[in-house]
């Protein structure tokens, strides 16, 4: 019993995956909630439209209300739109008694720090809330949540898929076989694009239909987020499966991977509200960029030019990642070339095999 | 005290894996058990220390302590070293402290080891790992030591190397059964059996099984029978039923233990084709 | 160098190495080896595990970079395209365990853009079944099949026979002599030394060198090896082993490689064994254990 019991400890110490997972994992979740989980929102930012716009502006609490706008020449129309495109968070359209106060309900949190405060004013103000009117928790998690799915097959899935090559030993078959290390990469994600596409509309639709969550946006623009997005994931998992050389390995990575982005990407803890210090780690996955797009377009029938800073982010992202897998990749794949060429001087060989005595000895 | 395995039949499922074998094995010396992939081999050495149940037959073995075990996968951990995979061992067999250190550097020192008990045991060579899988097996000085295809992929050097440490080992008075790809290793056993799909081709000291052998085999560059006849260097071996159908232009030789096992496998191959 | 052969055909060199070698950081898996392999031609690459084989054959392929020297392929350094007219099996067979024979045929036939082979007859019955489903002696042919499927001018075969019985591994041989007959140059790695006499010219790594080639002979050298024959040949054994000798039995036989006859009388006489001792030619395995036990040997 105490031998078994000490190999698992000096097998666990090799095990560094594991070890990261055991260690660094709750060491990891201690501080993400503890810096990043906060569901209230300090400060939102707002526009305010119409006739009396300076005068309301100045009225409103700064230390809640942090007006980036103020135009007193536009209407309601612009004030919608602003709120469509997400400018700002809330728009408040003076020139009318009560003045109307417009909602981002797209935005969860922040709507309902919005609305308690507006509240307070009592009279003065009358809220509608735009995108999402009964400000339902299921409407802004279910675009989400197909990210996270997405997420999930694209890195899982497709990096057990390569591994699977080195485990078998195929890898090096592949290696002599005339086909491009592009080729191979290409010919191996395209299958699970191909279910992920599949996974994505259905998911989208029952979503839509259990949930009542609207379908207000373009669905090009959407496909063409999703698209980028399952490109991005994918070749993370590539990535993945050229840093693994089990199968379990690569799970674990993963896993790793994984985990962050449901916590970072604003899916649950609003981003604007987490510490600077956390928050900088949201920027940098590509979860969260997907999911500005899947609510904005669904919930906000956002449109191509408003999300371009998702976009060109996801763009971006995918290069990056699928240049660096395929380097990567063809390390495994191909070699390194030498640079001069000169033939080889051989003398025919001699009519026996008795062979001259060549090389070193 | 003769170790045994009599009349054993074995079936996974549909599969007859052991078709009524037999094998048994003295203290002091070794016996080979030879056969391609599939042949029942594993099956036969794992019916004899217990770890497959019978279908028909019996087995006389010692009790689990007094049987030492290393399975066709080497039977060391990776991400332990020579050394800690010992000590693991040892352990589970109750040895400790000073008479499990000596025994320990005895065994390793023999296997050419001692210098590496630091290293993983994924670093290790093939051939220095099998020797590190039999070093764990003889650890608590088994009576009767069951190896299964130790040689298998090993570099000749490591395998001469595996040779001497199983000589060693039937020599201090252990049974020693092993199973082989290799035909030369059974021709260095005390005794053979070769196995086919489950069934036994031959069985008993080399000069029996050469003996018993009916037929001739000719060396000829142009076979008669392309069906019954093999390359061996440059040339061929050709099967005849006697010596008198040797033709003219081919030299009878004497059979040697290829020679045998391939025309017995011919023949048994030969019979289930004609029977289905 | 024979004048004759200065105007005779210069035949195509299939595969050349020339002085080549390969470090891992501080660690030399291949030294200065040169090499080459003619159409027609078996050529067995022998060796200890560690020796250096696969990484030479690696670089040989191409999927593999020398640190030092030049390696060719028909004539020029190894590509993609080239590597079209070339057959391999690596260690590991190369076959994928979850696919079926002919899917596995298939997939290997689409990539070289061939039509798939046509099965023989051991391997029609089980043409549906999973590659690891069916016995290794049925996955190495399989394996084979897929090296050959394209017509390559050249094969190159990593242990292509570990683990098969006796009767798979003669019609594997079978299968790379008639490719040899065709014109195929063959380069094929192995452990068993059996199959040397299948060669036509034999290449000995040890430690990372090429430290022979040539015929049986050749790989032999100067080794010798003691025969001692006793009817107490388990002491003569005991003894031998103690006294720190390379020993080990051949039937009833205790040999002993690289030695020299009258120390091995003498170790014998100190343990009280009467013994027949005479000094005979080494094998191949005798040699490469001489080899293993001072490397710088010749």
């Amino acid at each position: 019993m105490r031998a078994m019991i000490v190999k698992e400890f000096r097998e666990l110490r090799r095990d560094r995956r594991t070890l990261a997972m055991l260690i660094a994992m709750p060491l990891l979740l201690l501080v993400i909630f503890g810096y990043a989980a906060n569901f209230k929102v300090s400060t939102v930012k707002a526009a305010v439209v119409g006739p009396q716009a300076t005068q309301v502006a100045a009225a409103l609490p700064s230390s809640f209300f942090d007006v980036t706008v103020t135009q007193p020449s536009d209407r309601q129309a612009d004030a919608e739109r602003m709120l469509q495109d997400r400018t700002v968070n809330v728009a408040i359209v003076t020139g009318r008694a009560p003045v109307l106060a417009l909602v981002d309900g797209s935005n969860l949190f922040a709507s309902q720090s919005i609305v308690s405060v507006l509240n307070k004013e009592g009279n003065k103000v009358s809220t509608q809330i735009l995108f999402n009117p009964e400000l339902k928790t299921s409407w802004v998690m279910v675009p989400a949540i197909i990210g996270l799915i997405l997420t999930f097959i694209g890195t899982i899935v497709t990096s057990i898929g390569l591994v699977r090559e080195r485990e078998t030993g195929t890898l090096e078959q592949l290696a002599v076989m005339p086909i491009k290390p592009s080729t191979v990469i290409l010919g191996k994600i395209s299958p699970y694009f191909l279910v992920a596409a599949i996974d994505l509309s259905i998911i989208t639709g029952l979503g839509m239909l259990l949930f009542g969550v609207p379908f207000n946006g373009n669905a090009f623009v959407f496909s063409l987020g999703a698209a980028l997005f399952l490109f991005v994931v994918l070749g993370i998992g590539v990535f993945i499966s050229t840093v693994s050389q089990t199968a379990g390995q690569a799970i674990q990575t993963a896993f790793l991977f994984t985990l962050p982005q449901i916590l970072l990407s604003g899916v649950i803890f609003p981003l604007d509200s987490m510490a600077a210090g956390v928050r900088w780690i949201g920027y940098l996955l590509p979860l969260t960029y997907f999911t500005m797009i899947s609510q904005g377009v669904m919930l906000r029938g956002a449109s191509l030019g408003s999300l371009w800073l998702p976009f060109l982010v996801l763009a971006v992202m995918a290069a990056v990642v699928f240049l660096g897998a395929t380097l990567r990749f063809r390390r495994d794949l191909a070699p390194g070339r030498r640079r001069h060429r000169s033939t080889v001087a051989v003398e025919p060989a001699a009519a026996s095999t008795g062979g001259q005595a060549r090389g070193a000895s | 005290m003769t170790y045994a395995v009599r009349s054993a039949t074995v079936r996974f499922g549909d599969t007859l894996a052991l078709d009524d074998v037999s094998l048994q094995v003295e203290p002091g010396s070794v016996v080979a058990v030879v056969g391609g992939d599939g042949a029942g081999k594993t099956t036969l050495l794992r019916s004899l220390v217990g770890k497959v149940q019978l279908a028909r037959g019996e087995v006389n073995a010692p009790a689990p302590e007094g049987i030492g075990y290393m399975p066709a996968t080497g039977g060391s951990w990776s991400s332990l070293s020579v050394a800690q995979n010992m000590d693991f061992v040892g352990g589970i067999y109750g040895l400790s402290g000073k008479a499990l250190v000596s025994r320990r550097d005895q065994l390793l020192e023999r296997a050419s080891l001692g210098h590496s008990v630091d290293r993983l045991a994924s670093q290790l060579s093939g051939g220095m790992r099998r020797k590190l899988g039999f070093s764990m097996a003889m650890l608590h000085d088994p009576a009767l030591l069951v190896l299964d295809e130790p040689s298998t992929g090993v570099d000749p050097v490591s395998r001469v190397d595996l040779w001497r440490l199983v000589s060693e080992a039937a020599a201090a008075g252990a049974a020693v059964v092993m199973s082989t790809t290799y035909l030369d290793e059974a021709e260095r056993a005390a005794s053979l059996l070769a196995l086919d799909s489950g069934r036994t081709l031959a069985s008993g000291t080399l000069t029996d099984v050469l003996g018993s052998f009916g037929g001739a085999i000719a060396r000829t560059a142009s076979p008669r029978r392309r069906a019954w006849a093999w390359r061996r260097g440059r040339e061929y071996h050709e099967y005849w039923p006697t010596a008198l159908d040797v033709p003219f232009d081919a030299v009878a030789v004497t059979p040697d233990l290829e020679d045998v096992v391939v025309t017995l496998s011919m023949l048994k191959q030969h019979e289930s084709e004609l029977a289905s | 160098m024979n004048p004759a052969a200065a105007g005779a055909v210069h035949r195509p060199v299939l595969l050349a190495a020339d002085r080549v070698s390969r470090k891992f950081g501080a660690f030399t898996a291949v030294d200065d080896v040169t090499l080459h392999v003619m159409p027609g031609e078996v050529v067995g690459l022998l060796g200890a595990n560690g020796a250096g084989k696969t990484t030479l054959m690696r670089m040989l392929l191409g999927v593999l970079a020398t640190t030092v020297g030049e390696v060719e392929l028909f004539g020029d350094p190894p590509d993609r395209e080239r590597r079209r007219r070339l057959g391999y099996t690596p260690q590991g067979l190369g076959l994928y365990d979850d696919l079926t024979v002919r899917e596995n045929l298939a997939f290997s036939a689409q990539a070289y853009e061939v039509s798939p082979p046509e099965l023989p007859e051991a391997l029609r019955p089980v043409a549906d079944r999973l590659i690891a489903e069916i016995p290794l002696g049925l996955q190495r042919q399989v394996a084979f099949l897929s090296a050959l499927s394209h017509d390559p001018e050249v094969l190159v075969l990593d242990e292509p026979t570990s683990g098969v019985d006796a009767l798979a591994r003669a019609t594997l041989w079978d299968t790379i002599r008639e490719q040899a007959e065709k014109g195929v140059g063959v380069l094929v790695s192995t452990h068993n030394m059996a199959e040397a006499e299948q060669c036509d010219r034999l290449l000995l790594m040890s430690n990372a060198r090429l430290v022979a080639q040539g015929s049986e002979a050749d790989i032999i050298g100067s080794t010798t090896a003691v025969a001692v024959r006793t009817s107490a040949w388990a002491r003569a054994f005991a003894a031998l082993s103690a006294a720190g000798q390379p020993v080990m039995l051949a039937g009833r036989d205790v040999r002993v490689a690289d030695a020299d006859a009258d120390q091995v009388r003498k170790v014998l006489a100190d343990a009280g064994v009467t013994a027949e001792v005479t000094g005979v030619p080494a094998t191949i395995e005798e040699r490469m254990m001489a080899l293993a036990r001072a490397p710088e040997g010749p």
